[in-house]
C-alpha cells in the first residue's frame, strides 16, 4: 500500500467519525440544543472533512463541502438564523456529504448536479433569503473554491538544510528584466514583528539567496542608556541586493509574513552601481561579544549561514548598547550585560533535552525520532494483530484449564506449590482474557448512528412521521459482533417503520401523538448485550401473521398456537409476507434472515407484540465472540457444555417435581411455573443414565424470559471454553451452537438452548 | 547537525499524519497533539524549534493555542506556523494578531511545507 493509500485509508475512517459526530450533534441541534458549542463541532467536522478531501484532490467533495460549511459559518456568527428550515437541510446536507465520501471511497461519481439544489439553497441563505426560496442565481460562492491540487506525497526529497529552495521558486516564475539587478530595501522592523517571533536574520538569509546582499545596520535611534527599554525596536537596516533577474514582487515574498510588522521599501537603483563583495561573517560567531560589537562597525556582509546563531535583534541592541557605552564611563561591562538582559528576543528558544519523556519512555525513544506521538491516546492497531492475541489467549485458557484438570487430589496434597502457582496462572489468565477481549469491544454508537438517517429515508418515503431515540449507544461489544449488527438492525428498523408505525392519520384516530417513536436501545444483562427495537405503532397484525403462515405451510392449518407463537412466527424460515411486504422493508426477504444472521454471531431473537400498542423486538448477543463460561454436564458418557449465561438453576431430578401433559410431553413445575422438559440423552439420541434418581435438570432460560428444562446425566462443573464453530468446520446440527476442545483433548459439543426451545415451540405448533 | 524539531497541532488526523510524512522524511522529529490544550501540554514537557498548528480545533482552537504559547515566558520567540484552508484572510489575520509567526494554506505543498519551516526557523 502506498502512503497516499495509506492516508486515504486514515482519511476516511476519520470521515466516518465525523459524519457519526455530525449525526450525534444534529440528534441534540434537533431537539432544541442549539448552542454555540454544538454548531462549533459541526462547522468543525465539516471543515475537517473538506480539509482532507482537498489534499487528495476530490473536487466533488470540497465544492460541496465548501458551500455548507459557508453556511454553517453564518449560522454560527448570526447571520443565518437556525430555523428548522435551515436544520432539516443542514440534516440533508450531512447525508450528501456521507454519500460523497462514499463515493470518494469507492471511486464511484456521482451525478454531476447531485446536491445542487442544497448548495444552491446554502447560497440563497447565505444571501439572506429564507430556505424556501427558490432562487436559481446561486452559485457563485461554491464555484470559487475550485481546488485543483494532485497530492505529491510520495518519493519527497528532504531539501538539503540551508538551501535557496524558496529563491529557485521565485527565479521560476520571475520574468527577466535585463535592466533590473541593483535593489535597495530599507527595512525597519516594529516590536510586533519580534512578538510573533519573527527574526530579520532570517529574512536576510532568505534575501541573501535571491543575489548578492549588502546589509547596513541603521542606529541612529537608539536612544542614551538610561533610556533604553530592553524591549523597544530601535535598529533598521539598509539592504543593497544585487541580481540580474531579482524582481521586486520577488522581494517583497520575503517580506510577505512580517508585512504590516515592519516599514518596508524597496527601490531599484542603476545597474551600474558595482556591488561591494559583501564581506563574510564570522562564521562560528566564537566570540559574541565582538562579533556582535562588529556589527555596529558601519558595514557588515550577512552571510547566509545557519551558523550565525545570534538574532539580528540581540545585535541590535547589544551594538546600541556599545554606542552608548562610553557615555556611561561608570557602567561595568558586567553592569552592563545586566541592563541589557533579557534582550529584545533571544535568538533560539531554549533547547534543554526534555528529561520527562525521556524518562517515561526510556526504551521506545532509540534511534526513531521521528513519529513520536505525544498526548495521544489512543493508537491504532490492525484487527489481525489483536486476533492473533485473542487466539492465543483462548489457547493459554485451554492450556490453563487442561493443567488444572490433571491435577488429581493426590497431586493437590502433593505440590501445595504448583496448586497455588495454578490458582494464581488461572486468575491471571482470566484477566489477561479480560483485557484482551475490552481491546476489541467498541460502543455500539458506531451501527445506532447510522439509523438516524435510515428512519428520516423511510419516513419520507412512506409519508409517516416517526422519530428516532436512541438509548445506551455507549454500551460496549465485540467488534465482530458490532460489524454482523447493522443488516438485521436495519432489517428490524424497516420492519418497525413499515409495518408498526402507522400513518399520522391512523395513528391520530387511535389517540396517539401524531409522530411516531422507535427506540433503539442497548444495554447489558450479565454475559449478553440486548439491542432492543420497539415502536409505539399497530403492534403484529396476529390474523394476517397466522393466515400467511397457514397459507404457506409454515405451520399445519389445524394447529392453534398462542400469541406469542404467531410473534415469534414472523422469525420462522420460510415465512415471507412478500404480498405486502413494500420495497422498504421487505425486499423480498423475511425477518428470518435477522434470525439466521443474529443466530450467526450466537445471538437470539425475540419480538413480543401488543395490539394498538406497538411491538418490541429484543436481540440477545454475546459479549464477545471467542470465550464462553460454560456448566460442563455429562449426557449419556460424552461431556455436553450449556452456556452459563443461560442457566438459571439445576436441581436434581430425584428433588424435582415433574407432571405429564395430556400430548404425552412432561412438565416440570418450578415455583408455580410449568416448564418444558427436555431430555438432552433422548433428544441427542445418546444413551442416558439408567437410574433417573441420579440425573439432573439444568433450568435454562431462553429468550424473553421463557424456561426450558434440559435432562443431563450428570454435572461436571464450570469452566470457559473456546468456541469452535462446527459450521465451519463440519456441518449445522440442529440443537447445538458450537463445539469446543476441553483440558483434556476431548471435544464437546455447546447446547444450543434458544435452539432447542423454538424447535420445542415449532413442533408444539405443529 | 540537530535535528529540528516540529510540534504539529490538528485535529485531523489525516492532516497529522500527512504532515508527519511529509517533515519525518525532510529529516524532522515531528511531535502531535490534536486541539490546542494538548499542544500546551506538549510543550510543557518538550522543547521544540517549530510549531506548526491548526486553528479549528475543538477543546482549544488554534488562535487560542497562539496566546497561551506567547503568553509563557520562554516560548516568544517559538516560530509558529499557522495551517489553515482559509482562503480568506480573517483567519491568518486573527492568527497573526494573537502571535503567529506565518502560515500555511492547506492543501499543502510539501516542498513549500519545507521552505516555509526554513523560512523562520535558524
Amino acid at each position: 500500500m502506498s502512503d497516499l493509500d495509506d492516508f486515504k485509508a486514515t482519511y476516511f475512517d476519520e470521515c466516518s467519525e465525523l459524519l457519526n459526530e455530525l449525526e450525534e450533534q444534529f440528534a441534540a441541534i434537533e431537539a432544541g440544543e442549539r448552542d454555540s458549542d454544538r454548531l462549533n463541532a459541526v462547522f468543525r467536522a465539516i471543515h475537517s472533512i473538506k480539509g482532507g478531501a482537498g489534499a487528495f484532490g476530490f473536487s466533488a467533495l470540497v465544492g460541496f463541502a465548501h458551500a455548507y460549511e459557508t453556511l454553517l459559518d453564518y449560522v454560527r456568527d448570526g447571520r443565518v438564523e437556525l430555523t428548522d428550515d435551515v436544520c432539516a437541510l443542514c440534516i440533508r446536507a450531512n447525508d450528501i456529504i456521507a454519500d460523497h465520501v462514499k463515493a470518494a471511497q469507492s471511486g464511484d461519481v456521482l451525478a454531476a448536479d447531485y446536491g445542487m439544489e442544497e448548495k444552491e439553497r446554502f447560497d440563497a441563505l447565505a444571501r439572506g433569503e429564507s430556505a424556501d426560496d427558490d432562487d436559481e442565481t446561486g452559485g457563485e460562492i461554491i464555484e470559487e473554491f475550485d481546488i485543483d491540487f494532485t497530492p505529491v506525497m510520495v518519493n519527497l526529497e528532504a531539501p538539503a538544510e540551508d538551501d535557496a529552495a524558496p529563491a529557485e521558486d521565485a527565479f521560476d516564475t520571475a520574468p527577466l528584466q535585463p535592466e533590473s539587478g541593483h535593489w535597495e530595501v530599507i527595512f525597519t522592523p516594529h516590536r510586533a514583528l519580534y512578538e510573533r517571533a519573527n527574526d530579520p536574520l532570517l529574512l536576510f538569509r532568505e534575501l541573501a539567496a535571491l543575489g548578492q546582499m549588502h546589509t547596513r545596520a541603521v542606529l541612529g535611534e537608539i536612544p542614551p542608556l538610561a533610556n533604553f527599554e530592553p524591549f523597544a525596536v530601535y535598529c533598521s537596516w539598509e539592504i543593497s541586493i544585487v541580481s540580474p533577474t531579482l524582481t521586486e514582487a520577488a522581494i517583497r515574498e520575503v517580506f510577505e509574513f512580517v508585512e504590516g510588522d515592519c516599514d518596508i521599501t524597496v527601490t531599484q537603483v542603476g545597474a551600474s552601481a558595482a556591488p561591494a563583495s559583501a564581506k563574510s561573517a564570522p562564521a562560528a560567531a566564537a566570540d559574541a561579544g565582538l562579533d556582535l560589537l562588529a556589527l555596529a562597525d558601519d558595514e557588515v556582509g550577512v552571510a547566509p549561514a545557519k551558523s550565525a546563531a545570534k538574532s539580528s535583534a540581540k545585535a541590535a541592541s547589544a551594538a546600541s548598547a556599545q554606542d552608548k557605552f562610553e557615555e556611561a564611563p561608570g557602567l561595568s561591562f558586567s553592569e552592563l550585560a545586566e541592563t541589557m538582559a533579557p534582550p529584545p528576543k533571544p535568538a533560539a528558544p531554549p533547547r534543554a533535552k526534555p528529561t520527562a519523556l525521556a524518562a517515561a519512555a526510556p526504551a521506545a525513544d532509540g534511534e526513531e525520532h521521528a513519529g513520536r506521538a505525544v498526548g495521544v491516546q489512543s493508537i491504532r492497531v490492525d484487527l489481525d494483530k489483536v486476533d492473533r492475541v485473542v487466539n492465543m489467549v483462548g489457547e493459554l485458557v485451554i492450556t490453563q484449564s487442561m493443567l488444572t484438570q490433571q491435577m488429581d487430589e493426590t497431586l493437590r496434597a502433593r505440590y501445595t506449590e504448583l496448586v497455588r502457582g495454578l490458582e494464581v496462572l488461572a486468575q491471571t489468565t482470566r484477566g489477561l482474557q479480560d483485557s484482551v477481549m475490552a481491546i476489541r469491544a467498541q460502543p455500539v454508537k458506531s451501527v445506532f448512528s447510522r439509523m438516524p438517517r435510515l428512519v428520516r429515508e423511510l419516513a419520507t418515503k412512506t409519508g409517516k412521521k416517526i422519530k428516532l431515540e436512541t438509548i445506551g449507544e455507549n454500551t460496549e461489544i465485540d467488534k465482530t459482533v458490532i460489524e454482523q449488527l447493522s443488516d438485521p438492525l436495519t432489517h428490524m428498523i424497516r420492519n418497525s417503520a413499515d409495518h408498526g408505525i402507522e400513518q399520522p392519520e391512523v395513528r391520530l384516530g387511535r389517540g396517539k401523538s401524531e409522530t411516531g417513536t422507535i427506540r433503539l436501545s442497548a444495554e447489558q444483562a450479565g454475559g449478553n448485550i440486548l439491542i432492543i427495537v420497539e415502536d409505539d405503532g399497530g403492534g403484529i397484525n396476529r390474523e394476517r401473521v397466522l393466515q400467511v403462515a397457514r397459507d404457506k405451510g409454515v405451520i399445519p392449518p389445524d394447529t392453534n398456537p398462542t400469541d406469542e407463537q404467531i410473534d415469534q412466527l414472523i422469525f420462522a424460515p420460510g415465512f415471507s409476507t412478500a404480498a405486502e411486504v413494500s420495497d422498504l422493508s421487505g425486499r423480498g426477504v423475511g425477518m428470518d434472515v435477522v434470525l439466521s444472521n443474529i443466530k450467526k454471531i450466537g445471538g437470539s431473537v425475540h419480538v413480543r407484540s401488543s395490539t394498538g400498542k406497538g411491538t418490541r423486538m429484543t436481540l440477545r448477543l454475546p459479549l464477545t465472540l471467542a470465550v464462553l463460561d460454560v456448566m460442563l454436564v455429562k449426557v449419556g458418557d460424552s461431556p455436553y457444555v450449556v452456556p452459563l449465561s443461560s442457566i438459571v438453576e439445576t436441581i436434581q431430578v430425584s428433588r424435582a417435581s415433574f407432571e405429564r401433559v395430556p400430548s404425552g410431553g412432561q412438565v416440570l413445575q418450578v415455583r408455580g411455573e410449568y416448564v418444558q422438559v427436555i431430555d438432552l440423552a433422548k433428544r441427542f439420541d445418546m444413551k442416558g443414565q439408567t437410574d433417573p434418581e441420579s440425573r439432573f435438570v439444568v433450568l435454562c432460560e431462553a429468550e424473553g424470559s421463557q424456561k426450558v428444562a434440559l435432562i443431563v446425566d450428570d454435572i461436571i462443573g464450570q469452566q470457559q471454553v473456546v468456541i469452535k464453530s462446527l459450521e465451519e468446520n463440519f456441518e449445522r446440527v440442529e440443537g447445538i451452537a458450537g463445539g469446543t476442545i476441553l483440558g483434556d483433548g476431548n471435544v464437546a459439543l455447546i447446547v444450543d438452548v434458544q435452539g432447542l426451545k423454538t424447535q420445542l415451540i415449532h413442533k408444539n405448533a405443529a | 547537525m540537530t535535528t529540528l524539531r516540529v510540534l504539529t497541532v490538528d485535529d485531523s488526523r489525516t492532516i497529522l499524519a500527512m504532515l508527519h510524512h511529509t517533515l519525518s522524511n525532510a529529516g524532522f522529529e515531528v511531535l502531535q497533539a490534536e486541539d490546542g490544550q494538548q499542544g500546551l501540554n506538549v510543550l510543557m514537557k518538550e522543547s521544540v524549534d517549530v510549531v506548526i498548528t491548526d486553528i479549528n480545533m475543538p477543546v482549544m482552537d488554534g488562535i487560542e493555542f497562539i496566546r497561551h504559547v506567547r503568553a509563557t515566558g520562554n516560548h516568544q520567540s517559538l516560530p509558529i506556523l499557522i495551517l489553515t484552508t482559509e482562503t480568506s484572510q480573517d483567519k491568518r489575520d486573527q492568527g497573526k494578531a494573537a502571535g503567529g509567526t506565518g502560515w500555511i494554506v492547506k492543501p499543502f505543498d510539501p516542498e513549500k511545507l519545507i521552505s516555509v519551516i526554513h523560512r523562520v526557523v535558524h
